[in-house]
């Protein structure tokens, strides 16, 4: 990083191809290219490895690859966390909460490259993806439980003379979810390599002391990829568990 | 901070996320998952075949098991019958040689004591004969009576 510049400059968006479409600007950008890299990623690392796995015949066939063993991995995870926060009824929506969830762990990971770019670290994007699935989790209630979906907004067993009070509190948190989904990862993926970029600045500000921040930067750089899991994760429970509240209220 | 700023850029990152997304959705469901589930199902059958599989095999074992320890406990009473048969039979034998023995014995003895009885009995009368003769002849030759006239 040259001297004197901002730590938030590895946020900057550059187009890398200018296209135009009904004067909309939709140029292929940096954010474009890792979300395609993402994209590519995901799909040969959990196609490739089941293209050549042959068919069990025998108990030798049962030895996986180590691809295979890695991609069952990440099947199994999402597929026992459905299974424990939905339970039978979330199968369904599991290629969703897998999409999510591989989309947004591998944009974090790749994020962690030198010289890459992290499109979660961008509020427009985390946004989107939150919204979309409040609108699809508010969707999905209205088409299981009808006018009664507003029914979620009374807590039961409540005296009628607080409810007056506790509705508009149910449904702002209700409305805040998308927000505090999307504040949430992108706030993390913004401080986490800002404050890399910060103590980066200062190895080459302090010369040869540089080597203490050099060592937090190292141990960092560990707890950004802890996060980078763990921000995933938490999005996918979190869709998860609002799939859980659309399908059974309360 | 660009992600506020850059809001030129709004359009198309939601572009390409909406075009990246809903390509990666749309595989992952269609081709990818179902690969997956297909794999790990056909996987997972072929495990709980193998296992009823083994467990027919541990009856089948088992049941062969009991098999041969029938067999073996048959065969076990089998052999001590034979030898208990034998220890009986050999025993009467012994005894039966025992019983005739000591009657051949006793037959013997018998015998033997009859003969010396007789044997007893006519030295007797002999040794009388002739203590009666020399009586006989001494009388005579004491008292000059003939010997036909003394009687004894």
């Amino acid at each position: 990083m040259a001297k004197g510049e901002s730590p938030l400059k590895q946020f900057e968006i550059q187009p890398i191809v200018d296209i135009n479409f009904l004067g909309f600007d939709i140029s292929f950008t940096n954010s474009a290219l890792w979300m395609t890299i993402t994209t590519a990623f995901i799909l040969i690392f959990f196609t490739v490895p089941f293209l050549k796995a042959k068919k069990t015949n025998s108990v030798s066939d049962l030895y996986p690859t180590r691809m295979q063993v890695a991609a069952e991995l990440g099947y199994n995870f999402i597929n026992n966390l459905l299974a424990d926060t939905v339970g039978k009824e979330g199968k369904k929506y599991f290629p969703l909460v897998f999409t999510l969830f591989m989309f947004i762990l591998f944009g974090n990971l790749f994020g962690m490259i030198p010289y890459s770019f992290t499109f979660t670290s961008h509020i427009i994007v985390t946004l989107a993806l939150a919204m979309g699935v409040f609108i699809f989790v508010t969707v999905l209630g209205f088409i299981k439980h009808g006018v009664k979906f507003f029914s979620f907004f009374v807590i039961p067993g409540l005296p009628v003379y607080m409810l007056p009070l506790l509705i508009p509190i149910e449904i702002i948190s209700y409305l805040s979810r998308p927000i505090s989904l999307s504040v949430r990862l992108f706030a993390n993926m913004l401080a986490g390599h800002t404050l890399l970029k910060v103590f980066a600045g200062f190895v080459s500000a302090l010369g040869f002391f540089g080597i203490l921040p050099l060592v937090f930067i190292i141990a960092l750089t560990g707890l950004e990829i802890l996060i980078a899991f763990l921000q995933a994760y938490v999005f996918a429970i979190l869709t998860c568990l609002y799939i859980n509240d659309a399908l059974h209220l309360h | 901070m660009p992600q506020l700023e850059q809001v030129e850029f709004f359009i198309s990152q939601l572009f390409w996320l909406g075009v990246f997304f809903v390509i990666l959705f749309t595989v992952l469901t269609y081709i990818t998952l179902p690969k997956i589930r297909a794999f790990l199902n056909q996987r997972d059958d072929f495990v709980k075949s193998h296992i009823s599989k083994q467990d027919e095999l541990i009856k089948k074992a088992e049941s062969i098991i009991e098999n041969y320890e029938a067999k073996l406990s048959e065969a076990k009473n089998q052999a001590s019958q034979i030898i208990n048969d034998a220890k009986d039979k050999a025993l009467k034998e012994s005894e039966n040689l025992i019983k005739a023995t000591e009657e051949k014995i006793q037959h013997e003895i018998k015998q033997t004591e009859e003969r010396v009885a007789k044997e007893k009995d006519t030295a007797i009368s002999e040794l009388n004969d002739q203590l009666k003769d020399s009586a006989t002849n001494f009388l005579s030759k004491v008292t000059n009576i003939e010997k036909g006239n003394i009687n004894l």
